[in-house]
């Protein structure tokens, strides 16, 4: 079956903190989008004047409360990044109407219905698949518990809902505007009973605390389930050319655009399929960058990435201006 | 919910019927205990193929029978422990459906999941529910409790039918075809004509019918040894849930013979999980609370069960084919013997609606 993304319409937008929004999409007819589990995630696709397209991937939410929206909604959380970004050019420019196009859901972070006992710690934005996960355990009346941590109360979307939903099986955690206040994940776990599994969603050094300190208490690593965004663009990415030896084309990809969309963009169709790194299809062998190749996938092994050779041309990048691939 | 089914348009005030997308929020049998075993089986419900099979600890586990590499059936694969082995390219799932191994690839691919459903065994019966995972509240499965009461004795049976469940529940909840279709087991005359009293309470449509000093049929008064006598015959009849009709029926003989008892209760239970629109999976059990070790009371409730309800699956096969077959249209005829049916009916499409996201008064 050959994916074709979904058209849907900006029905309903909401600022729930100074720079998250929350954007309701409907399909355009009112017909049902088609479901997902807790942990699904859906691609945004638009197109910033500044960046070119930018493709995005945010948790849908299912809803606010123990129900569910209707079946022709997709309920998404976007927070403002501190640069004018993709993000922000969401910000910007969505309004109620505005027509999108968004993937089929994919689920890369599957909540366990079996659970004796399901953890969730969610940090920052991170909240929202953690969310669909709560909804989901708070209704089905399972065994669980959750932290969700933030800078600043004002600044955690859906702390309300949270408390609304968990009652006293969630707490809030303010690490503070210096960030001094870390939440202690290794206390949280060494407090969990035989065979409960965490799921952690949040800022890469949540996520990877997380796992030092499974590690640390003798946990199975598969027993930390994680969700980080890692396709998204680093803070200080530039954008570059791109030259394809073999068609002698060159491309612009911006700073908020993958290597794989730009190209995806300008016609040159080549092999990919996960767009985060995973699944080993479309790495691209390098001729020459003048800058450092930044590997952000988690299929290469170190070998290949230390030889400079190749990267996955979805989630990695170039530092510098240029990038010749053999392609 | 089946993307086959998005373009149907929902009418306020519409029966369903053979075309009408299959409620999928509701707990349906996958099977019966003794069919659910360390060999994986595949079955397809509501459209939908999944994969049965057991843990080494016993739990049921239905997952989606085709892996999310190359849609292989994974009913075709081995378990290792308790884990799923795709036959073809030996991707690995636990029973949460999560991919624990792809041995051609270096790591684990994080969306190389399968769906699993939720499944809760009530014995003799395993349960499933194949709509949004977070509404399969076990405690809206219904009760079959008798099937497992020491107080009961039952003997069952399955079929597979090319029907729906639209037409099969409005055959159950309709008595009147008893005498014409089933003549000499479940139906007599006076049955046909005798007044019925129906309500709905919730989605639950109950027929309750009395009947007094007649004869029995021959399917509660052979076992019974009442043939000669006349009864009163009490009857609760129900369409329990979309997966359910029970029959309850007590047959009273007011002058029993010395050692006998007064009251004898027949609990019949029908169990249907549509394939898809136009084929169901079908299994009945018939019960009763008298000679409980009685072989040859077994053998007889089996053998006429079996002949009323091939009886029913020859008549709805029909009718199905007329149906589909038939090119100019026919809007049937209801009468008030209907109305049972058209209750229930009127439940099924209000279910299959809302959860199209249609809200109808």
């Amino acid at each position: 079956m050959v994916k074709s993304n979904l058209d849907v319409i900006v029905a309903g937008i909401r600022q729930l903190t100074p720079r998250i929004r929350e954007y309701l999409l409907r399909s355009p007819d009112g017909a049902p989008l088609p479901p997902y589990e807790p942990g699904a995630h859906i691609e945004l696709h638009t197109v910033s004047p500044a960046s070119g397209p930018i493709v995005r991937h945010y948790s849908l939410i299912g809803g606010t409360g123990s129900w569910d929206d209707t079946p022709d909604i997709y309920r998404i959380a976007v927070q403002r990044e501190d640069r004018q970004r993709g993000s922000a050019h969401i910000h910007d420019t969505f309004q109620v109407g505005t027509a999108l196009q968004v993937s089929w859901p994919k689920n890369h972070f599957m909540l366990d219905r079996r659970d004796s006992k399901s953890l969730l710690i969610a940090g920052g934005i991170g909240i929202t698949p953690i969310l669909s996960m709560l909804r989901s355990l708070v209704r089905r009346g399972r065994h669980f518990e959750m932290a969700y941590a933030g800078r600043q109360a004002g600044d955690m979307a859906y702390r309300q809902d949270v408390l609304r939903l968990a009652g006293p099986h969630a707490r809030i955690h303010v690490s503070g505007d210096d960030n001094r206040n870390v939440l202690d994940i290794q206390a949280l776990l060494a407090a969990q009973p035989e065979g409960t599994n965490a799921y952690v969603c949040g800022p890469a050094p949540m996520v990877k605390a997380a796992q030092a300190a499974a590690a640390a208490l003798g946990w199975d690593a598969s027993r930390i389930r994680s969700e980080l965004f890692s396709s998204g663009p680093g803070a200080n990415d530039v954008a570059f050319d791109v030259e394809l030896r073999a068609s002698g084309r060159r491309v612009r990809v911006g700073r908020d655009t993958s290597i794989l969309d730009a190209l995806t963009a300008a016609g040159v169709h080549v092999l990919s399929d996960c767009r985060r790194g995973e699944c080993g299809l479309c790495p691209l062998p390098v001729i020459e960058t003048d800058g450092e190749i930044e590997h952000r996938d988690r299929y290469l092994d170190e070998e290949e990435r230390a030889s400079g050779k190749t990267l996955c041309i979805c989630v990695s990048r170039t530092t510098g201006s240029r990038l010749v691939l053999d392609a | 919910m089946s993307y086959t089914e998005l373009d149907f348009t929902f009418q306020p005030g519409a029966y369903a019927d053979q075309s009408t997308p299959l409620v999928r929020n509701c707990w349906y049998v996958a099977g019966l205990s003794s069919e659910i075993s360390r060999d994986i089986v595949s079955r397809r419900f509501l459209g939908v193929d999944v994969a049965l099979y057991r843990t080494l600890a016993g739990e049921p586990v239905a997952v989606r029978n085709r892996c999310p590499h190359r849609s292989f059936p994974l009913a075709k694969g081995r378990l290792e422990g308790d884990v799923l082995v795709c036959g073809y390219h030996g991707m690995q799932f636990d029973p949460s459906g999560r991919c624990v191994n792809m041995p051609s690839m270096p790591i684990v691919p994080a969306n190389a999941n399968v769906r699993s459903f939720p499944v809760v065994e009530r014995a003799p019966i395993v349960w499933i529910w194949m709509g949004n995972p977070d509404l399969a509240d076990e405690s809206k499965i219904p009760d079959t409790s008798w099937l497992s009461d020491p107080a009961w004795q039952s003997v069952g049976g399955t079929f597979p039918m090319n029907s729906d469940y639209v037409a099969m529940h409005e055959n159950l909840l309709d008595q009147t075809h008893f005498p014409f279709l089933h003549p000499g087991t479940v139906g007599t005359p006076e049955y046909a004509r005798s007044k019925l009293d129906v309500r709905q309470e919730g989605n639950v449509v109950i027929i309750d019918r009395k009947l007094k000093n007649s004869p029995p049929p021959g399917i509660y008064g052979i076992p019974a040894g009442i043939m000669h006598k006349k009864v009163d015959r009490m009857s609760d009849a129900r369409f329990a849930s979309p997966a359910l009709h029970t029959a309850f029926a007590q047959i009273i003989d007011h002058e029993p013979d010395e050692g006998k008892p007064s009251i004898y209760r027949f609990n019949i239970t029908h169990l249907i999980t549509p394939e898809s629109n136009g084929r169901i999976h079908y299994w009945w059990f018939n019960s009763r609370n008298f000679e409980l070790q009685n072989a040859e009371i077994d053998k007889f409730m089996y053998e006429a069960s079996t002949k009323a309800y091939l009886e029913d699956v020859d008549a709805l096969e029909a009718i199905l084919q007329v149906v589909q077959n038939d090119v100019e249209p026919q809007f049937d005829l209801n009468f008030a013997p209907d109305k049972p049916g058209l209750m229930m009916r009127k439940i099924l499409y209000q279910l299959a609606a809302a959860e199209a996201g249609y809200q109808f008064g």
